[in-house]
């Protein structure tokens, strides 16, 4: 039983007698040293002996020392921050223990540490006591010192000092302290004490120390020690029976390793205990004869629960850790080495052992990188496998999970027996979201093999869970598994509609649900589910799904449309007020109800039902509703035995047909029509689309002369060849249908359709019309052509006398004088005047009148718009003249092609005399409008008369012309030159226009340039040139008026320096320019604006207010202003100072 | 963590039963199919939450085996309560429960709180020990009882919750003097009136006495 009570025992450490450096010569250096304590840190170990030296051991294992004390050294202890070293030792005989504090950083003269201070330990009995423990905090503030009575004081204050450090004695027991350690954390100081037969603690927080005893059992001298992090800062205590561990507040966890211990030290996570075992020490005396006790040195790793290292060491005399390992001093002066082997030796020896939890437990504390940590758990699980422990090797292989290949642990438990390990480990996959597709239908497979309904729910349906696996793989394994309920859950969930209706539809077959969920769907996926299910869906509940195929062509919103659903699908006036509302929001989205028309297949009534409705709810349906539906009524319509159905049929299909709106197809419409055979809606649809004629042979094959003659009627007007046919129809006719035929021809009669020869052979072909029937008809229409032609030859005469007429006229004109006897001006209807202006059309004008009227100079102004309509007119013949292509294409439209080349001779098109148009036309011969363009006599050209005017003699032309401008003469114009002039020469009327224009335009010119001009009150006979140089500066001067008003005037307060430079330029130019040119103008305009010369301005302000200076603005003179600035640069009064300055600032009402 | 009460607990029972997956699976929710004999004592420790004050337990793990009886014993003392353990599949450890429980009520407080647990239930198949023997067993001798399976955690939670409302519900009614550590229960640091200066505070005194 005794080894069951003990920790695994593993040989982590190695063994070996410290030798000098370099060699094999083991190290004795130490053998004549009565070593008393020891202390280590900082890289040495610090020895005392029983002669008062102190010992420095270096790394090299070289010695050096000093005295320290005069008599013996008992107690030491290094800090571990601080290269300080507290010793407490004897100088003198008897109970005298003396603390000393040495600085090992600074040496003295002699090269040994200076000793800071010296201080009497004294326990609170202030009798003489030997000390018996000792403590230094490391914040060095405090220290602890145990007496032999039981005693503890403790000293705050700086250690390294004697002055201001209290004395304070904390406890006090009846049996000698035995060990005392300082527990530092964040939130206090605590002070544990050891004595022979308790264990307290002390909180030194506070001002008072609070004692806990912590239990009432204590332990011998040295064998308590301080835990570190990994043990939580416990105090550890070794008693015979165990080893009992303290927090602050209390006991907490004991080990019982038996045995009488001596000596306890701790180390990074070990315990090292040496204890005194009965048995080693007979067997070693045994066997070496030597004259020492052998400790069994044992180091526990408390947190991983083993013994690490178990080894006899004679008579440790102490044990230190210092250069990375544990130092055991044994009793024959020698050092032993406890070397830690590496990690991976550790684990090698654990995995031999497979101790693999031990391993990982021991690499996890020894931060053990991640992969050695995945290499340990596979080992581990490869371990377990093979030893048939599935469960424990899959938990193992959980923890591999990311970094061991998945497929190595599934291949080994792919075995029906290890479902569930694989389960296990599959599910650990999907935790960590590592599963590939593979994965998730393996672990459904197994789900589903397992029949383990529970995992799968809680794989699937666990609502808030993220998604580790793949969806659609799940859905699928599970469907195939007849998981139905789960595979609905998970396409729900994740919005796999097209799953979710697959399965809803093919597997469950609950086509409601299904409806209902599409119902819930997006527009869009909606429509597209419906598109693919529709069909399915229709067959299975047919009413639900078209009452929603109907919501979806309309206005369709999920959640309403759901909610309808579920209220009630019966629920009728919901759906009809939702959808005969009308105001069908412009954003709700429609789906075309053409495209779920081939769902319908096989269930017309539904069919009908829904288009009836679309077509009703939206009339802009597209036309293959309107189609669809029509081809609906008429195939029900063909094959419904019960007469009133059909009635109600061919209602509904007409009301189809004649709705406005309905945009069915008139093409298909009719070829559905016709495949009905649905007569009615045959005969609208070609009256609709104007198809009169077909109207007609429809009636005409079926015989129905009256309908024949009815179609005529009605339509004859659009169409009147309906008339021509109808005869040939009735004239192909054996039977006697005359009165048919009668009213036939009378029609052809009246809208002239057909010539009469082309009747009659019409009507030749019947054999059964007689000549009865035609006879009025004949006589009717010979009678009318005999009027025409009679009519048509008045006409030929009638033109060729107004022919001969202009012609004479022409001739008249050219070779007779013609004499202007008008009195009065054509006007202004007042008495002829000279000047005057005669026109060869008989008309006169005063010459002002004319110029006022006239469009230019050669045209008479009363027949100006006669003759330019007819100009016109022959000018747009001249020029469709050359456009071919229409006179063709008339050519071959036209019934009579004679008639339209008439025409074109007509209009001269083929005339090789052409009219000249690019002169002026005036044409002071009159023409009358009447007469057709085409025969207006070509001599007529206004050229022609205007060079007439060169030819005919000058003299009598000139002598008018010199009387027009006397005034005297002007009172008898006509009279005095008429005789004269008028009877010799009738062409002078353009020569008396040519003289009086060279007197004439500097008179207009002058008046028309007047208004842009300013105020220029005179003409005085100045020259064009002299007007147009002087426009440019009175312009120039119009400018700085203008802006003047504005500026000047209200503005004059402006302390000039400001403002007079930039007036300086255009100052001079203002003034000085007027004085010069305009100077005539200045006489008038000063005389009534005072606008006074430059050099008087000065003055002329000065004197007068400036309400004066507002006077003027009215009066708009661009010189006004101009003074006052131009006179500013002269400076002219004298004083050389700036009279806008003085006056202005002082006289204007607007500065102040 | 602060907390309001500390309540320390001692669990016991003979060797093997599975007392330390019990506090296993309680402190840090998981299981050890092998699991290394206790040595000793060990220690664990789990914030709970009774009735929305945070109470901390402090459980020992005892060795089950007589020749750490001694050490164990002295752990009885101060423990508020003791879960009693045995094995349902090992009628031997059932019939020790008298041994123990006798130890226990002479080295503990008498008013210390008792589960009596049977073990591993998830052993069904193997059951050796009735629960209803178990629940005469408690009704016996005064015992709150329970059968938990430290492998499945069944009722582990509810096992140590449980005492802990006992206890509460004893201290609620006075049986328990909470001053008295010796009890086993201990105020919380807020609540504590001994422990009146802040670690702070105590840090400037230090300061200060070193001045002195």
């Amino acid at each position: 039983m005794a080894f069951l009570q003990q920790w695994k025992r593993l040989n982590f450490f190695d063994k070996e007698v410290v030798k000098l450096p370099g060699t094999a010569e083991i190290f004795t250096s130490l053998r004549d040293i009565d070593i008393t304590t020891c202390a280590s840190g900082r890289g040495q170990v610090t020895l005392g002996d029983s002669d008062g030296n102190l010992f420095f051991l270096d790394r090299n294992l070289e010695i050096s020392g000093f005295r320290a004390y005069e008599l013996r050294v008992t107690h030491l202890y290094q800090l571990k921050q601080h290269n300080i070293l507290v010793s407490i030792g004897q100088d003198e005989a008897g109970i005298n223990p003396i603390i000393k504090v040495w600085n090992l950083d600074k040496q003295d003269k002699m090269r040994n540490p200076t000793c800071s201070r010296i201080t009497r330990a004294l326990p609170g009995s202030n009798q003489p006591c030997h000390v018996s423990a000792l403590a230094v905090s490391e914040t060095m503030t405090m220290m602890a010192i145990g007496f032999q009575d039981g005693s503890v004081t403790l000293i705050r204050g700086d250690v390294t000092r004697d002055r201001h450090n209290k004395f304070r004695t904390v406890f006090q027991d009846k049996t000698p302290v035995t060990g005392l350690a300082f527990r530092h954390t964040q939130r206090s100081t605590v002070l544990f004490v050891a004595t022979e037969t308790s264990v307290s603690s002390f909180n030194l927080s506070g001002k008072d120390p609070h004692r806990e005893v912590l239990d009432l059992h204590g332990c011998p001298p040295r064998c308590a020690v301080l835990s570190d992090a990994t043990q939580d800062n416990q105090f550890v205590m070794g008693r015979e029976d165990a080893v009992y561990f303290y927090q602050p507040d209390g006991r907490g966890p004991c080990l019982a390793f038996e045995g009488k211990k001596t000596l306890l030290h701790w180390y990074r996570g070990y315990l090292v205990v040496v204890t005194k075992d009965s048995k080693m020490l007979s067997r070693n005396l045994g066997a070496a004869g030597q004259q020492l006790v052998m400790d069994t040195v044992t180091v526990y790793d408390i947190q991983n629960k083993f013994i690490a290292y178990l080894a006899p060491v004679p008579e440790v005399l102490d044990v230190f850790q210092e250069w990375g390992s544990i130092y055991v001093l044994g009793g024959d002066r020698k050092l032993y080495h406890l070397q830690e082997k590496d990690t991976q030796t550790k684990l090698e020896i654990l995995f031999k052992k497979n101790l693999y939890s031990l391993a990982i437990n021991l690499a996890k504390s020894q931060h053990y990188d991640y992969d050695g940590l995945i290499d340990i758990f596979t080992q581990y699980g490869d371990h377990l496998y093979g030893k048939g422990d599935h469960d424990g090797a899959i938990s193992q292989y959980i923890r591999t999970i990311g970094h061991l290949e998945p497929s190595y642990v599934i291949r080994k438990f792919l075995d029906a027996q290890r479902i569930h390990n694989l389960t296990a480990y599959l599910q650990a996959l999907h935790k960590q979201s590592l599963a590939t597709e593979d994965h998730t239908t393996l672990l459904l497979n197994c789900y589903t093999k397992l029949k383990d309904n529970s995992k799968l729910d809680e794989f699937i349906m666990t609502k808030d869970k993220e998604v580790d696996f793949d969806v659609e793989t799940a859905i699928k394994v599970c469907r195939q598994a007849g998981y139905y309920k789960h595979a609905l859950f998970l396409a729900e969930k994740h919005g796999q509609h097209d799953w979710y209706l697959k399965v809803q539809l093919e597997d469950i077959k609950d086509y409601q649900r299904a409806l209902t969920y599409i119902a819930k769907l997006e527009f869009f996926e909606a429509m597209d589910n419906m598109k693919k299910y529709g069909k399915t869906l229709m067959n299975e509940v047919p009413k639900d799904t078209t009452d929603l195929l109907k919501i979806l062509c309309t206005d369709y919103k999920p959640s309403d449309i759901a909610n309808f659903l579920q209220v009630g699908e019966e629920d009728e006036p919901l759906i009809d007020s939702n959808m005969l509302s009308g105001d069908v929001m412009p954003s709700v989205q429609k789906a075309n109800a053409e495209e779920f028309i081939h769902i319908f297949v096989n269930n017309s009534g539904q069919l009908m039902e829904f288009l009836e409705h679309m077509v009703k709810v939206q009339p802009d349906s597209s036309h293959l509703i309107y189609n669809t539906l029509l081809e609906l009524y008429l195939h029900d319509m063909a094959h419904e035995g019960e007469r009133r159905n059909r009635l109600e049929l061919h209602r509904k299909a007409m009301d189809l047909l004649q709705t406005s709106d309905a945009l069915y197809d008139i093409d298909q419409a009719m070829v559905l029509c016709q495949m009905h055979n649905f007569k009615q809606g045959i005969l609208f649809l070609y009256e609709k689309s104007k198809l009169y004629q077909q109207i007609l042979h429809y009636h005409m094959e079926n015989n129905e002369y009256d309908q024949v003659i009815d179609t005529c009627k009605r339509h004859g007007t659009q169409d009147p060849n309906l008339w021509v046919q109808t005869l040939s129809y009735f004239a192909r006719k054996e039977e006697n249908c005359k009165q048919y035929i009668v009213e036939v021809l009378s029609q052809i009669d009246r809208y002239n359709l057909l010539p009469p020869l082309m009747v009659i052979q019409t009507l030749a072909h019947n054999s059964s019309a007689t000549l009865s029937v035609v006879k009025d008809y004949i006589i009717r229409r010979l009678q009318q052509e005999n009027d025409q032609i009679t009519e048509d030859e008045r006409l030929v005469k009638q033109y060729r006398e107004e022919t001969e007429k202009m012609r004479i006229q022409m001739e008249e004109m050219k070779t007779s004088a013609k004499i202007f006897q008008v009195s009065k001006c054509s006007i202004c209807n007042h008495n002829l005047e000279l000047p005057s202006v005669h026109f060869l059309c008989q008309h006169s004008y005063h010459q002002h009148c004319f110029e006022s009227y006239a469009e230019n100079d050669l045209e008479c102004p009363a027949c100006a718009p006669e003759n330019h309509k007819v100009m016109d007119i022959i000018r747009a013949q001249e020029q469709s003249k050359d456009l071919h292509e229409q006179f063709h294409r008339q050519l071959e439209k036209s019934q009579d092609g004679f008639s339209v080349v008439a025409d074109y001779f007509g209009r001269g098109v083929f005339n090789k005399v052409t009219l000249v148009t690019d002169t002026f036309p005036a044409s002071p011969k009159k023409l009358t409008p009447s007469q057709s363009p085409g025969i207006l006599p070509a001599p007529m050209k206004p050229t022609m008369a205007t060079q007439g005017a060169p030819r005919a003699t000058q003299h009598p032309v000139q002598k008018p012309i010199q009387q027009v401008p006397r005034p005297s003469q002007a009172a008898a114009p006509t009279r005095a030159t008429q005789p004269s002039t008028g009877y010799t020469q009738p062409t002078s009327l353009p020569s008396i226009q040519q003289p009086s224009r060279t007197q004439t335009p500097p008179q207009t010119q002058v008046s028309r340039s007047t208004p842009s001009s300013v105020q220029i009150p005179t003409n005085r006979g100045g020259t064009q040139s002299f007007q147009q140089e002087t426009k440019q500066p009175q312009t120039a001067a119009a400018d700085v008026y203008r802006s003047s008003p504005s500026r000047l005037t209200p503005s004059n307060p402006n302390p000039p320096k400001s403002s007079s430079p930039s007036l300086h330029h255009r100052a001079p130019t203002a003034p000085t320019q007027p004085t010069q040119e305009y100077n005539p103008f200045f006489g008038a305009g000063s005389s009534t604006t005072k606008a006074p010369a430059p050099g008087t301005a000065p003055t002329a302000q000065k004197s007068s207010a400036p309400s004066k200076t507002q006077t003027y603005n009215p009066q708009s003179n661009p010189f006004e202003t101009g003074p006052p600035k131009a006179d500013n640069p002269f400076g002219n009064d004298g004083s050389g100072s700036n009279p806008f300055e003085e006056d202005e600032d002082a006289n204007n009402p607007f500065f102040n | 963590m602060s907390y309001a009460y500390l309540f320390k607990y001692i669990i016991i029972g003979d060797t093997g039963v599975g007392k330390s997956c019990l506090l296993l699976q309680f402190t840090d929710k998981r299981f050890q199919p092998v699991h290394d004999l206790t040595i000793g004592v060990e220690f664990g420790a789990r914030m709970i939450n009774i009735d929305g004050k945070q109470i901390k337990l402090q459980i020992w793990d005892t060795a089950g085996q007589e020749s750490f009886r001694s050490i164990t014993r002295s752990y009885y003392r101060g423990a508020a309560g003791a879960l009693l353990v045995y094995d349902i599949t090992r009628r031997d450890t059932f019939n020790h429960l008298t041994t123990w429980l006798e130890d226990a009520r002479q080295h503990s407080s008498s008013n210390m709180v008792i589960m009596l647990i049977g073990n591993k239930s998830d052993l069904e198949a193997r059951r050796d020990v009735k629960k209803e023997e178990g629940e005469a067993f408690a009704r016996e001798h005064g015992l709150i009882f329970m059968e938990t399976s430290a492998k499945t955690a069944a009722n582990v939670e509810e096992a140590f919750i449980n005492t802990a409302k006992e206890i509460y519900q004893k201290i609620q009614e006075g049986v328990f003097d909470i001053n008295n550590e010796a009890n086993g229960i201990k105020l919380g640091p807020q609540h504590s009136p001994t422990n009146p200066t802040l670690p702070s505070q105590g840090g400037g005194q230090q300061g200060g006495g070193g001045c002195c």
